[in-house]
């Protein structure tokens, strides 16, 4: 904290200890000031920004920020000269294709781990992925003609919109653009205030109080417990369940709330990305409270897009097949985009299978089950249920089952 | 409208001065319990060996005086004969303090020790110096990082002299700390290395580091001791002779461990042979330590660190050095003339300094049950321990006056296979 000018130019990785906090609640201080008289300086939080998105890629992650340039330039270019297109025409293929040259670089950042050794790609970066979902989802909302107009500058100061740019949440296009162009009056901002302050002292409590202590006191040890107890279904295998369950909660709940927050004292009403997932009764429920941002834009751009043009084809006799088949595909392919490894795919296709025996349930129930009617036990065993499931999930998600079946040592 | 901010922004600034006034004021938070001390004493995790505050209070202690057994795995050897039980039960006017664990090496201790130095000062401590550690190339990077805090490192700072072994010291702790190591301590060390005094600056970032740390340690440190005081050092004590004897004693040992090395012919104890021997395959073993040798290596100027500090703070300390078991150095092909060899380099550093308190037992490994397993002591190991080290402790006298000698931070020492002529160059 004292040496900040010292002989090394600092890296800042964003709310990765508290003293970024220091550093950045001082830097928006400015702005913070000039929305409680009504007034947004522009300049400065193009400045702002900047700086703190070159302070994430200083020293050895040179290389990243590099690809970033690189990377933006590229997003601008296919978004930029789809609208042209899209202006003039509207082939079904140079949609198709558009969207290819969108998820290009992303895939080559996924894939290559998986051929190359677990190498990783030089035109990767903290953040692309999130990056990608914004940029994708301009393209299909230009295609579907709610989008018209585009610009590159408000479309660059969206994608790469300091406080989320590396995690998330996914905001939409039209969303922040309204909220840029609008300061929120003095009353509005100061409510928006105080819940930012909520939010980042929540933050420190998730993420550097519990999840510290789940994921860096408890978590390599209940590990090593479970390695020693054998391959097997054991008790410290499930020790290492809950340990990371909750670990990547409280993790990335904790990060989504500080860049909530910091959103929130630049004006900016970013989504919430979770909403205490952990009391779902059901994985349909669990999915509208966990990752949210990412669940509702596979939900717009994926799910509804694949129902409906499979409904248009008639490909099958039963309406509700449609929505199984969407449910395992667009769960299949969210596990891809985590990564090409055995254990993100099948963590897909579990909650894919899942929501479908979800859904199939709820229409049992429905039917045939009239006389259940919910109550305080009933809801109890939902909730045990779902999050078990979803626990279950999340150790598979974590990769520690290939580290205790496949890895040799 | 301002009412609204301050109800926003005043439990914040309310917390921020809590916090800074929890950090920086010149308050001590914690305070241990009789209980407390006595399991840290033997708790032996690596928390109670990088935590400060539990050891200031407990080698201060009025009514009980803590010694320092400064060592490494030899102390987790608990059975009835093992200091700390053989203090309680025949109720000595010292308590064994007991720092060390596989892998805190000279070095290691050499920092940690930072964290006590005024509670060190003019008093009496153990220190078990095994030859193994004395490898090529001395204390591993990984194991000496697990043992080192900032804590230690900025109370060394606060002390450092700008001397020559302050200059070895920052230069070694660079070297393990590796290249990726960065921040505001890294800098500081590496202007100690260069020989260049600190400017104010640097010792102000220094003293509030120090604040801070000193603070988290006292804050956080108590939740952490195991309870191996109740659960493997007091239940000992019951099996031990009533009345106290070295020859009821002895008998005692013999009588143990003979029932405890039923199942090797090595004279290790049962449940190490099975646990650690046996897995990994006796076979594989045999021939395993031929090229090994302990005559070389940066150890010797680790060692010399810690002697500096000894001398320094006048230390009485007596240095035990402890042999291996003999028909396992024989079965894996341990060369014990090298082994010899190292002692000797060992106790010269000590004695031409003037620490002459050095119990060598390092030719007893072949005596019977005289190790607990390969290269620990136990049983009737322990108890030639206890007779040299309990009459030291128990009419204590001041340290002898200690002439420190630098070169034995020199490559040059390091590297020297001694014999009666070379050895003279380091009068």
């Amino acid at each position: 904290m004292v040496n900040f000018f010292g002989n090394a130019i600092p890296n800042l990785q964003p709310y990765s200890d508290p003293q970024y906090f220091v550093y950045l609640l001082i830097a928006v201080m400015p702005l913070a000031i000039g929305l409680y008289y009504g007034k947004r300086f522009k300049i400065y939080e193009t400045i702002f920004s900047i700086v703190f998105i070159v302070l994430m890629f200083t020293n050895d992650k040179l290389g990243q920020g590099v690809a970033l340039i690189a990377y933006i330039i590229w997003q601008l270019l296919v978004v930029g000269v789809y609208h042209q297109y899209r202006i003039r025409k509207n082939n079904s293929l140079i949609f198709y294709l558009a969207t290819f040259l969108s998820i290009v670089p992303l895939s080559i950042v996924k894939i290559m781990p998986t051929v190359d050794h677990g190498a990783q790609s030089i035109i990767g970066f903290l953040g692309i992925s999130y990056l990608t979902f914004r940029a994708v989802g301009m393209i299909m909302e230009m295609r579907d003609g709610v989008q018209k107009d585009f610009h590159w500058w408000p479309f660059l100061r969206f994608m790469v919109f300091m406080p989320t740019i590396s995690s998330g949440p996914i905001d939409r296009y039209r969303r922040f653009e309204k909220d840029y162009d609008h300061v929120p009056d003095r009353d509005k901002y100061v409510t928006m205030v105080g819940k930012a302050v909520q939010y980042i002292f929540l933050g420190f409590l998730y993420k550097f109080i519990l999840a510290y202590f789940l994921g860096t006191i408890m978590l390599p040890e209940a590990k090593q417990m479970a390695i020693s107890a054998g391959k097997g279904l054991s008790w410290p295998l499930l020790y290492v369940m809950y340990t990371y369950g909750f670990d990547l909660f409280f993790d990335f709940a904790g990060y989504s709330l500080f860049a909530v927050a910091i959103s929130y004292l630049m004006g900016i009403e970013t989504p919430m990305n979770f909403k205490q997932p952990f009391k779902s009764k059901n994985l349909k429920e669990f999915w509208n409270r966990w990752h949210i941002s990412l669940s509702f834009w596979f939900r717009d751009f994926v799910f509804m897009r694949m129902v409906f043009v499979m409904k248009k084809r008639r490909l099958f006799k039963k309406s509700t097949t449609y929505s199984s088949v969407a449910y395992v595909l667009n769960m299949l392919l969210m596990g891809f985009w985590h990564g090409v490894t055995w254990y993100y795919i099948a963590y897909g296709l579990f909650h894919g299978l899942g929501l479908m025996i979800n859904d199939w349930w709820l229409r049992f129930k429905r039917k045939h089950l009239k006389w259940l009617k919910p109550n305080w036990f009933t809801q109890g065993i939902a909730i045990f249920l779902t999050f078990h499931v979803v626990m279950i999930s999340f150790l598979l998600f974590s990769g520690f089952l290939n580290v205790l079946w496949f890895v040799k040592k | 409208m301002k009412k609204r901010l301050w109800q926003i922004f005043g439990p914040v600034i309310v917390a921020f001065l809590a916090l800074l006034i929890l950090l920086f004021a010149p308050l001590n938070y914690s305070h241990f319990s009789v209980k407390d001390e006595k399991k840290a004493a033997v708790a032996l995790n690596s928390i109670t060996f990088k935590n400060q505050q539990l050891k200031k209070q407990a080698l201060s202690d009025k009514k009980t005086r803590y010694v320092p057994f400064f060592g490494s795995s030899e102390w987790e050897r608990m059975d009835q004969f093992h200091p700390s039980v053989l203090a309680i039960k025949y109720h000595r006017n010292y308590r064994p303090f007991l720092l060390g664990r596989r892998g805190t090496q000279s070095l290691t201790q050499y920092f940690a020790m930072q964290t006590i130095l005024p509670e060190l000062k003019n008093k009496q401590a153990v220190f078990v110096i095994s030859p193994q550690w004395f490898v090529k190339k001395g204390v591993d990077p990984g194991e000496f990082n697990y043992y080192f805090s900032n804590l230690q490192g900025t109370e060394w700072l606060d002390s450092n002299t700008n001397s020559r072994a302050d200059r070895y010291a920052a230069d070694r702790l660079l070297k393990l700390q590796g290249e990726d190591k960065k921040g505001i301590l890294t800098n500081i060390y590496k202007r100690v290395a260069e020989g260049k005094s600190l400017t104010k600056q640097e010792k102000w970032e220094i003293y509030l580091e120090k604040v801070v740390l000193e603070h988290e340690d006292q804050l956080f440190s108590r939740f952490q001791v195991n309870d191996n005081y109740d659960r493997r050092i007091l239940p000992k004590t019951k099996y031990l002779p009533r009345q106290f004897s070295y020859r009821n004693l002895t008998r005692s040992a013999n009588r143990v461990a003979a029932r405890q090395t039923t199942n090797n012919r090595f004279g290790i104890l049962n449940s190490f042979y099975s646990g650690r021997i046996k897995p990994f395959g006796l076979k594989r073993l045999k021939g395993a330590q031929r090229n090994i040798s302990y005559v070389q290596s940066t150890e010797y100027s680790d060692f010399q660190l810690v002697l500096n500090e000894f001398a320094k703070l006048k230390v009485n300390v007596m240095f035990v050095i402890p042999p291996v078991n003999r028909k396992w150095a024989a079965y894996t092909g341990l060369d014990l003339n090298n082994y010899q060899e190292a002692v000797k380099k060992i106790k010269y550093q000590l004695k031409s300094q003037s620490f002459n308190n050095v119990v060598d037992l390092s030719k007893d490994g072949g005596k019977p049950y005289f190790m607990q397993d390969t290269i620990h002591l136990g049983w009737c190991g322990w108890i030639a321990f206890d007779k040299k080290v309990n009459p030291f402790l128990s009419h204590p006298t001041k340290a002898p006056k200690y002439k420190i000698n630098n070169n034995f931070l020199s490559k040059k020492w390091q590297r020297l296979k001694p014999n009666n002529a070379n050895l003279k160059e380091f009068k």
